[in-house]
């Protein structure tokens, strides 16, 4: 799956899905979901958070 | 490079353009006159800068019809919001400055260039920031 297919799957832009990829934004918790269903796997399986 | 940024590119440019035209034919009345040029100067800088924006956007459009008729995503939303907020307070400050040099002069005909230039200085910086934003952390 493309970029492109994925922000437009997701109601995104490619650039917005590019800056995720990058740890330049974060995504709403609703995006985030719909990433991870996308693929088919869980929230923590696509996203983590290292904290301070 | 999203369509949100180009249109912020062409804007910009355009207005920075528009810009300095305007300081430059206003810098120029107010020599030949003696004296601050009227207001309406303004006028054909108006125009230009609404003729150049239709055009600049139906052109962007034109190259890319599906971008254009999306709607913002979230990141570019809080992009906007964000380069819309210090544009806002850059413009608050310069029209009370613009306000204070009117107390001391009495320059109607100054304090009309000064408002309508702070416009164009804080509406080109929102679009340099949502440039920024957009290529950096939104």
């Amino acid at each position: 799956m493309s970029q492109a297919q994925l922000g437009e799957a997701i109601g995104v832009t490619r650039q917005t899905v590019i800056a995720i990829e990058q740890g330049r934004y974060s995504p709403s918790l609703e995006s985030a979901f719909r990433i991870s269903r996308q693929f088919g796997v869980g929230l923590e399986d696509v996203f983590g958070w290292e904290g301070d | 490079m999203s369509f949100r940024e180009k249109s912020a590119w062409g804007m910009a440019a355009l207005l920075a353009a528009a810009g300095l035209y305007y300081l430059w034919i206003l810098v120029a009345a107010s020599q030949a006159m003696g004296a601050t040029a009227p207001a309406a100067i303004a006028i054909l800088f108006t125009l230009l800068v609404v003729v150049g924006s239709i055009a600049v956007q139906v052109v962007l459009a034109i190259s890319s019809p599906k971008e254009a008729s999306a709607p913002a995503d979230e990141r570019e939303r809080l992009v906007t919001f964000r380069a819309g907020h210090w544009s806002g307070l850059l413009f608050v400050t310069w029209t009370v400055l613009a306000l204070g040099f009117f107390l001391v002069r009495g320059d109607g005909n100054m304090l009309f260039h000064l408002i309508l230039g702070g416009l164009i200085v804080s509406q080109t910086a929102e679009y340099a920031l949502e440039i920024m934003l957009l290529r950096g952390r939104a």
